[in-house]
């Protein structure tokens, strides 16, 4: 039914990111790119899928510029497709940077916060999530001009309302206010594919339920992970749960009363993909740490449960191109993207260091 | 005189060869401590270079795993932090303590390194992910830190203590080779012109004996032969009054006589 007339508007599009999927890295090319001895032998490697815009590295270039680069790539190979979306797909596509926008925010909220000058900040910042009224945000002097800027300004405000004042801004720790943009907007854009008339109960609404659904739980996760230790009262913590997934509502609840390692294993139980990942990292890291990739001394061979949560990703997203007439796919590519850029930042960091011991620690799905 | 322009301008009197030779006597003195000093610095420095080797190594390592660890951050953050980590830094976690180590008589400052305890101020860097890596690069580049401190404080340690080992063995070996042979060259040409002197006097106390032996044998001749004379002229005038004008001449021989014993005189005294 839903193939009936997606390609009227989206056949184009589809079609593009179909081609672009198929130019990501594949196995074999990581083989061979871990296999380099310079910088130069990557570059050379690399030549097929990221030549124009590698070219005007200078020889031997440093990875963050090489990542620099190819993060452009994906940004204007996104512009272009975003330039040619029409309708539920161009708002699909926004969703999609909603996420960079919460960075960039969070890293004009420091700025601001911390009295800096917030233009410089603007090349700091992630290109996905840049917007046209950007700029205006560092007008702003004090944090409640810069609140009020943000509510007017940008496509974020319904995350600020409700659940932020300006004094929050001020008082909380900004990793905070970013986790609960984060779990505002997780729910916006779940709530979005699943209420939108162009999508309810296609293919769209199925495989980017799966994937926000496995995106909240990571979050959930990590978040509790990492908050042991900290000051990050358990109550606050419980604020930060995205409000469904496959762990949603018991898992959820579990977790904001988990004390250690052992309880976050507990909560999830109840999942047997989650439940795997932990049992594998639990005798990869020991109890002392689950979520790590062991720190450069010993464990090179477990995979961390960072690790096993990209990989999980990756492997969601290579699936929803295995469906056809859906929107995922653009969320898919982005995301099958962003872990190739990673992929070759680690390779090229390791080339760099002369660290080839833990070389293949890339994700490489195809 | 090749040993002129080694010794000090003194006088060579009694009095200088006394103070040169208690300036020999210091400067020997000074030189056995100055060179027990130097060989002690030179031990101390040699066991900094072993260990700034050491030190060195270990850097090397650290730094190794810490840029790797840092890789991992920016692989699993999936973006910059740094900024944001820059500016939740409030106060330092890792600081530093000065000490200073007394290695005969040379001040070493020491550095020593410690963390504040519960200064955590971004533990919450990468909450939703990548924290457990952002918490654990921080350790390792705290123990990188560690290694740099301990390195800075060997080095520090390892440049003075090569500029007061230079100084030393300067002082050393001016005294050595300047100062001591320098004196030992005064006190000989103290003693030499002193026996020069002494000679000299000797030898003019000779002269002078001499001089007043011959003068005195001359004086005793002239008085033989006034004494003669008087004899003479006492017999004369009891001879006879005829003969009145020989005493009268015989004065007149006096004279010159006199005179030329007058100069005598006048060339002793010179």
């Amino acid at each position: 039914m839903e193939g009936l007339l997606f390609n009227v508007n989206n056949g184009y599009i589809e079609g593009i990111v179909r081609g672009y999927r198929n130019g990501l890295l594949t196995g074999t090319n990581y083989t061979n790119m871990t296999q380099c001895e310079s910088i130069d032998d990557l570059k050379l490697q690399l030549g097929p899928a990221y030549g124009d815009f590698l070219a005007s590295l200078p020889p031997n270039p440093s990875t963050s510029s090489l990542a620099a680069k190819a993060t452009d790539k994906l940004v204007s190979e996104f512009r272009y497709v975003r330039a040619n979306a029409v309708g539920s797909l161009a708002t699909f596509m926004d969703y999609v940077t909603y996420g960079y926008m919460i960075d960039n925010v969070a890293l004009l909220i420091t700025g601001t916060l911390h009295e800096r000058d917030t233009r410089e900040l603007l090349e700091r910042c992630h290109p996905l999530g840049l917007f046209e009224t950007m700029p205006v945000l560092c007008v702003a002097t004090n944090i409640e001009e810069l609140y009020n800027s943000v509510l007017i300004e940008t496509p974020l405000a319904p995350y600020f309302k409700g659940s932020l004042s300006h004094q929050d801004l001020d008082e909380l720790n900004i990793e905070i206010v970013r986790n609960t943009l984060y779990k505002n907007y997780l729910e916006d854009f779940y709530n979005f594919v699943n209420t939108h008339p162009d999508m309810v109960g296609t293919p769209t609404a199925e495989v980017m339920s799966e994937i926000l659904e496995f995106e909240a739980d990571r979050r959930a996760i990590n978040i509790t992970l990492n908050s042991f230790g900290t000051e990050l009262s358990k109550a606050d913590r419980k604020k930060l749960y995205p409000s469904f997934g496959q762990l949603y509502p018991e898992g959820t609840l579990m977790l904001s009363r988990a004390d250690d390692f052992e309880g976050v294993r507990l909560a999830v139980e109840g999942v047997a993909d989650y439940k795997n990942f932990f049992e594998a990292a639990g005798l990869g890291g020991g109890p002392g740490g689950p979520g790590n990739m062991a720190g450069g001394s010993g464990g090179a061979e477990g995979r961390s449960l960072e690790d096993m949560f990209y990989q999980k990703e990756m492997e969601i997203s290579k699936g929803a191109f295995t469906r056809q007439f859906t929107y995922a796919i653009v969320y898919a590519w982005v995301k099958l993207r962003e872990q190739e850029i990673r992929n070759i930042t680690w390779i090229a960091e390791c080339i760099a260091q002369n660290q080839k011991e833990r070389i293949n620690n890339y994700i490489s799905v195809f | 005189m090749s040993g002129a322009a080694d010794r000090e301008a003194v006088f060579p009197t009694r009095q200088s060869l006394g103070i040169m030779k208690a300036k020999l006597k210091g400067a020997e003195t000074g030189h056995s401590l100055l060179k027990r000093k130097s060989e002690a610095l030179t031990k101390r420095f040699r066991e900094i270079t072993r260990r700034i080797d050491e030190a060195k190594r270990k850097m090397g390592r650290v730094m190794q795993i810490a840029s790797l660890s840092l890789a991992e951050v920016t692989y699993a953050v999936g973006g910059n932090i740094g900024y944001q980590i820059q500016e939740s830094a409030k106060s330092a976690r890792f600081r530093i303590r000065a000490k200073q180590e007394n290695v005969s008589g040379v001040l070493l400052p020491a550095f020593e390194s410690y963390q504040t305890e519960g200064n955590n101020d971004f533990a919450m860097t990468g909450l939703g992910k990548g924290g457990q890596q952002v918490q654990r690069c921080r350790e390792t580049y705290a123990r990188a830190v560690e290694a740099l401190v301990e390195l800075a404080s060997l080095q520090t340690a390892f440049v003075i203590l090569d500029e007061v080992i230079k100084v030393v063995n300067r002082r050393v070996n001016a005294i050595e080779h300047v100062i001591i042979p320098r004196t030992e060259n005064t006190i000989k040409y103290i003693n030499s012109e002193l026996d020069e002197l002494d000679r000299e006097e000797f030898y003019r106390l000779k002269k002078v004996a001499n001089k007043k032996q011959r003068d005195t044998a001359e004086e005793d001749a002239q008085m033989k032969a006034k004494k003669e004379q008087q004899q003479k002229e006492l017999s004369a005038l009891a001879e006879g009054n005829e003969e009145n004008e020989a005493p009268k001449a015989a004065p007149e021989d006096d004279g010159p006589a006199d005179i030329l014993a007058a100069e005598e005189d006048e060339d002793v005294i010179f």
